[in-house]
């Protein structure tokens, strides 16, 4: 391709300096740096590192740190996916009628939206204390015994009851996106489908879903990429625990970072993850283009 | 057959203004819904009407009123100062957002050319990298530029982290801006810089709203980047500010301060969203179809 626009010549790429300045220095940079610290003991402060090879990735995954932490971001990161956009096409589907009082079920839907994650870890602590937290507290009311239930700080729930705070804030703005989605899908062609004696499941499956798939391709794209930077409750709410239930990739290179003090090892661990993100990614990428062409 | 089915048709958009059975039910679904979301909420609110020593069960929705907790938490929050804090760089951040992602967008949708390609890609791949994954390489590299921790230090990493977003939203919408009006400003005797400011950047309005909406949100609550770039408590923005409060979170004794804190905390974009209402969705949802 040559360009010979006069109108649009290439010193027109000059308005992109800025913004190629700031990004490359403090984003791409920084990336390239965790390679190169990945292979030494660096500490943060003190900058006479030895290089010790693959060592920090041996010690990651005979600790278990790396495969435990890969297993929960992808648990979170899944059914974060799934629970936010079933949660946000099915508001969005029927706030898409004509209901009277929408626009209050929208604000409803949307309000956790609007607060800063540290609040919601705080808000949700309480929601989740055993005693006298608000599930406790509805147990007892309606006669059992709230006391034993811990959902937060149970081995096995710890994770679960963070992804739930997730998809709590996280589906007021997917079903935001799926509602301005819907529409657009032109009536008549679901007017069309009801002639045709389709049944409303089919109407649903057959009809609306593809016409919305650009839609819930981006949905589903925003959300694996929130998904995966998973950090926000494992640090505010669990601190990773309890053991290590809830450390995901970015709460375990921050905590080996800023706790530990093992920066070589947290930029080993950083390169995973970075390889673990692009891979899902570029995977993800190709199978929702494939479904949307398709359909 | 066929004239029953478009009877029944007929009926069936009808009969959603009217109140039916299949109406009434969505009704109560929707409504037990909200109720479920909004619970933690309202009884947040509830609980930090009361004074810091009322510990009765906290499900017993504004059992009292008074402004005790919350002068408690504002003089532990050092509020004014926050609310100044987050509003100044979160202003200030987007602003510098809104100028240089649009203006990187400019020549990525104009020039034809496999480099524009190429640059789109580029900034879009930044979309998915976290910020706990590159943190402690740049808090290196801040040091060794000799930039010093400040409450501004931060607005560099929040104008960072914005370019991928913003740039695929403009890049986006300027698709739909035609090149005709530049041409003709072109043969009017524009320069560049003239063209781009006064022709281009008023077409863009939309996508600016729409930048201004999604990046001004996750920045005023973003406390990650203040943390770590932030040293003094007194440059602290509110979500950071909030940090004091972890401990307290596992005491319930201290829930009533902590609850008038997390609504102080919340309340001004709750104000913001309130009066542009329009503006969040309408924002919100082109960022995504737009795109």
């Amino acid at each position: 391709m040559k360009n010979n626009s006069l109108v649009f010549p290439k010193k027109l790429y000059f308005f992109m300096l800025p913004a190629l300045a700031l990004f490359v220095v403090f984003w791409v940079v920084p990336i390239f740096q965790l390679f190169y610290y990945s292979v030494t003991d660096f500490n943060g402060v003190n900058y006479d590192y030895n290089f010790v090879g693959f060592d920090n990735f041996k010690i990651l995954f005979s600790e278990g740190t790396l495969v435990n932490s890969i297993k929960n971001t992808l648990i979170y990161a899944l059914l974060v996916v799934v629970g936010t956009n079933i949660l946000g096409l099915a508001v969005a589907m029927a706030l898409n009628t004509k209901l009277r009082g929408k626009t209050f079920f929208r604000t409803c839907s949307f309000m956790p939206a609007l607060f800063s994650a540290i609040v919601v870890g705080f808000i949700w602590s309480y929601v989740y204390m055993p005693g006298s937290g608000m599930i406790s507290s509805i147990i007892d009311l309606f006669g059992g015994d709230g006391s034993n239930v811990n959902l937060i700080g149970g081995f096995n729930t710890a994770l679960i009851a963070i992804i739930i705070v997730d998809i709590w804030k996280g589906f007021g703005t997917t079903m935001i996106i799926y509602l301005a989605g819907l529409q657009t899908v032109d009536e008549s062609l679901i007017e069309a489908g009801r002639i045709d004696g389709c049944s409303t499941w089919k109407l649903f499956t057959k009809v609306k879903l593809p016409l919305i798939s650009s839609t819930i391709t981006i949905n589903i794209i925003l959300n694996v990429i929130a998904g995966l930077k998973a950090f926000d409750y494992s640090f505010i709410m669990t601190n990773g625990g309890p053991g290590k239930a809830t450390n995901t990739l970015m709460y375990t290179i921050y905590k080996i970072a800023f706790k530990d003090q093992m920066m070589g090892k947290a930029s080993a661990l950083s390169v995973v993850s970075f390889i673990v993100i692009i891979a899902i990614t570029i995977f993800m990428l190709r199978l929702l283009n494939k479904k949307e062409v398709e359909m | 057959m066929k004239k029953n089915k478009k009877e029944k048709v007929y009926k069936e958009v009808e009969s959603y203004s009217k109140f039916t059975w299949k109406t009434l039910l969505l009704y109560i679904v929707l409504a037990a819904f909200c109720v479920i979301i909004i619970a933690p909420l309202v009884i947040v609110l509830s609980s930090s009407f009361r004074d810091p020593s009322n510990m009765t069960s906290p499900l017993k929705l504004f059992s009292q009123f008074t402004f005790e907790s919350y002068a408690q938490a504002f003089s532990r929050m050092k509020y004014p100062k926050e609310l100044l804090n987050s509003i100044i760089t979160t202003a200030g951040s987007v602003a510098v957002v809104v100028f240089i992602s649009s203006m990187a967008a400019y020549p990525i949708s104009r020039v034809i050319s496999k480099w524009s390609k190429a640059f789109y890609y580029f900034f879009i791949a930044g979309l998915v990298i976290p910020a706990q994954m590159v943190i402690v390489p740049i808090a290196q590299n801040f040091g060794r530029f000799g930039i010093p921790n400040s409450r501004f230090t931060p607005m560099i990493m929040f104008i960072t982290c914005s370019l991928p977003f913003s740039v695929f939203l403009y890049a986006g919408f300027m698709k739909s801006v035609p090149k005709e009006i530049e041409e003709a400003a072109f043969l009017d005797g524009a320069g560049v810089i003239r063209r781009y400011f006064s022709v281009v950047f008023p077409l863009l309005k939309p996508a600016t709203v729409s930048v201004i909406i999604t990046q001004g949100m996750w920045i005023w609550n973003d406390y990650f980047f203040p943390m770590v770039f932030v040293s003094k408590s007194d440059q602290y923005s509110l979500p950071v500010g909030m940090l004091q409060f972890l401990g307290d979170s596992q005491n319930p004794a201290q829930w009533n301060v902590l609850f008038a804190s997390c609504v102080l905390s919340a309340i001004p974009l709750i104000i913001v969203f309130a009066v542009m209402q329009k503006q969040f969705i309408n924002g919100i949802a082109a960022g995504a179809v737009k795109g």
